[in-house]
């Protein structure tokens, strides 16, 4: 590149609104409407849903932060070959075996999708790479410990929270290596992560996948606000009193909020007025389908196969949920 | 998203983090056992963003615009480019991690109180065990508002009797008329705060919600036993107005 080359394009930058102006812009007008926003904060049903979404926030902070560090590690410092090595020959093994192995993958499920469609394209069966899939987000170490401590009254949420997420996993993988056609699946090609070094890997992956996924955490937090604030107990009550229509409802709410698996079981925690096995449908479908996972798996795998496999996992990690919700909770 | 204000917004949160846990601010919305998680969280994303902000340097200096640098595109921007969900350059939903940065330079909002505590019924946790364990010595002896209405709801106020209880908590309005003495308790944070609210006797007819007192009393018998939304009675012998104290919750 020559250097009247560079200066132009130099120049040229320094003219346009960029966002990096447009933020710096919102933050002064934010500095200088404080009072009039702290005014606004006056009103004490607001003053509670700001601590409310403020709180909730910086309890998932610490917990998306070290996951996001650990599956930056991993993506960083274990070779993809390793897990091609690691799964059995036969394609019907290899789908609970992968399910399991995801247990070693601490991320949420953004971070999944990648690692999911990379190892496809190393040559693990699909239905393996989709068992791994479902159940890296959700039945993690971090995942869980972090469930563990959400639900100080009910450790056994965890383990149902383990258990129906893995059958889940595994259900879909065979279904998927029963049903499934080649076609619906459009498996990604290039390997991102060549010609990087491990610790610029590290780096990239973990600071994307905070910036992504903390950005949805904010949306879950707001949602969870508005509606702790804005709903009257007694609606969330009646909503919450139905056995079976309470487990749809939570389940939705999880398609809906979009909740990072690390930080989604402080919200179920939250959502005293259901019972436990409809909190437990919303630990086990959230990580698995919410609109942001089927925006990132049809951008990855094709729209063809988001349309087929996300409504499918719906309705099985609903009926698992429901089945070891009453038999462990 | 460009990596400058990638940059920016990592240094924005991570600062966010570390100005509320250096004080006692944080305790408003998680527990004090989150402080050091808090601490490490807040030092990795200012060096993330340090790191982020170093890359832009170093690019621009090679005369590379930054953004464009091909070594520092996102990881998985083959997958961001079919998906609406990321911008070409990041993801964009990283935008809105600037509203929980606003509000906690420009809101700040308060630990909750009356008016959580108004919406939600009264709750007092049947202890696991029955025979509550003597209180400490001393008169009066200072006990958790949640600890009192246990003790008075699930065991009659057996272990309470003849003591002088010494409690601290907020006013939250009786829509009856007067007011309960009120502490939340915290689960994990803030979202899953339950009230314990106590029917003061003998005390002010009224004040504003939201003041913090510190009564002194005797337990006597009313409000309700063996039922979890029960709001005991508390004699006062004497009350003051007192700061919030460094923990809102119990």
């Amino acid at each position: 590149m020559s250097t009247t080359d560079t200066s132009s394009r130099t120049k040229s930058r320094g003219w346009r609104f960029g966002p990096l102006e447009a933020l710096t812009v919102a933050l002064i007008a934010l500095l200088i409407g404080q009072r009039w926003i702290s005014g606004l904060f006056e009103n004490p049903a607001l003053q509670a849903g700001a601590t409310i979404f403020v709180s909730i926030v910086v309890q998932a902070m610490p917990f998306l932060v070290l996951g996001v560090v650990l599956s930056a590690a991993i993506a960083a410092f274990v070779p993809t070959s390793f897990w091609t090595r690691a799964l059995p020959k036969r394609e019907s093994l290899a789908v609970p075996v992968a399910g399991v192995a995801g247990v070693v993958l601490p991320g949420c499920e953004c971070a999944s999708v990648p690692v999911a469609g990379s190892l496809m394209s190393r040559g693990v069966a699909p239905a393996a790479a989709l068992a791994f899939l479902l159940s890296a987000p959700a039945i993690n170490p971090v995942v869980l410990v972090s469930t563990w401590v959400a639900f100080p009254g009910n450790p056994m949420m965890a383990v149902a929270r383990f258990v129906a997420s893995l059958i889940t996993s595994v259900i879909m993988g065979w279904l998927w290596m029963r049903f499934g056609r080649t076609e619906w699946l459009r498996i990604p090609s290039r390997d991102h992560l060549t010609g990087r070094s491990s610790w610029e890997t590290f780096r990239l992956t973990a600071t994307h996948d905070f910036l992504h996924a903390g950005g949805f955490l904010v949306i879950g937090g707001l949602t969870a606000a508005v509606l702790n604030v804005a709903v009257p107990p007694s609606v969330i009550d009646s909503l919450a009193g139905h056995a079976l229509f309470s487990v749809l409802v939570l389940a939705l709410l999880a398609v809906v909020l979009c909740i990072c698996s690390e930080a989604d079981a402080f919200v179920a925690a939250s959502l005293t007025q259901f019972s436990l096995t409809a909190r437990l449908a919303f630990l086990v479908v959230g990580p698995m389908v919410d609109i942001k996972l089927v925006a990132l798996q049809a951008g990855v795998f094709g729209r063809r196969f988001a349309s087929r496999f996300a409504p499918t996992t719906f309705v099985v990690a609903v009926i698992v949920s429901i089945v070891i919700g009453w038999w462990l909770l | 998203m460009t990596r400058e204000v990638q940059s920016v917004i990592l240094l924005l949160v991570g600062g966010a983090l570390l100005r509320i846990s250096a004080g006692d601010v944080f305790m408003r919305y998680v527990k004090e056992s989150m402080r050091p998680w808090l601490l490490i969280s807040g030092v990795l994303l200012v060096l993330a963003g340090v790191f982020v902000l170093v890359d832009v340097l170093r690019a621009a200096r090679r005369g590379q615009v930054p953004d464009d640098d091909p070594a520092v595109v996102d990881v998985d921007e083959h997958a961001a480019d079919q998906s609406h969900e990321h911008g070409h350059h990041g993801p964009r939903s990283a935008w809105l991690l600037v509203l929980p940065v606003a509000a906690i330079f420009l809101v700040a909002p308060p630990a909750l109180g009356a008016f959580t505590a108004g919406r939600e019924a009264s709750s007092v946790a049947q202890p696991a065990d029955s025979q509550a364990p003597p209180l400490p010595p001393g008169n009066p002896v200072t006990v958790m508002l949640a600890d009192y209405a246990a003790r008075a709801v699930w065991d009659d106020g057996r272990t309470l009797k003849g003591r002088t209880v010494d409690m601290t908590g907020f006013v939250t309005p009786n829509p009856a008329g007067g007011w309960w003495l009120t502490r939340l308790q915290l689960t994990c944070c803030a979202a899953d705060a339950i009230p314990t609210k106590i029917h003061p006797v003998g005390g002010p007819e009224s004040l504003p919600a939201n003041t913090w007192v510190k009564v002194v009393g005797e337990w006597v018998p009313g409000g309700g036993t063996q039922s979890d939304t029960a709001i005991p009675w508390v004699k006062v012998n004497s009350w003051t107005k007192v700061d919030e104290p460094r923990n809102p919750y119990e």
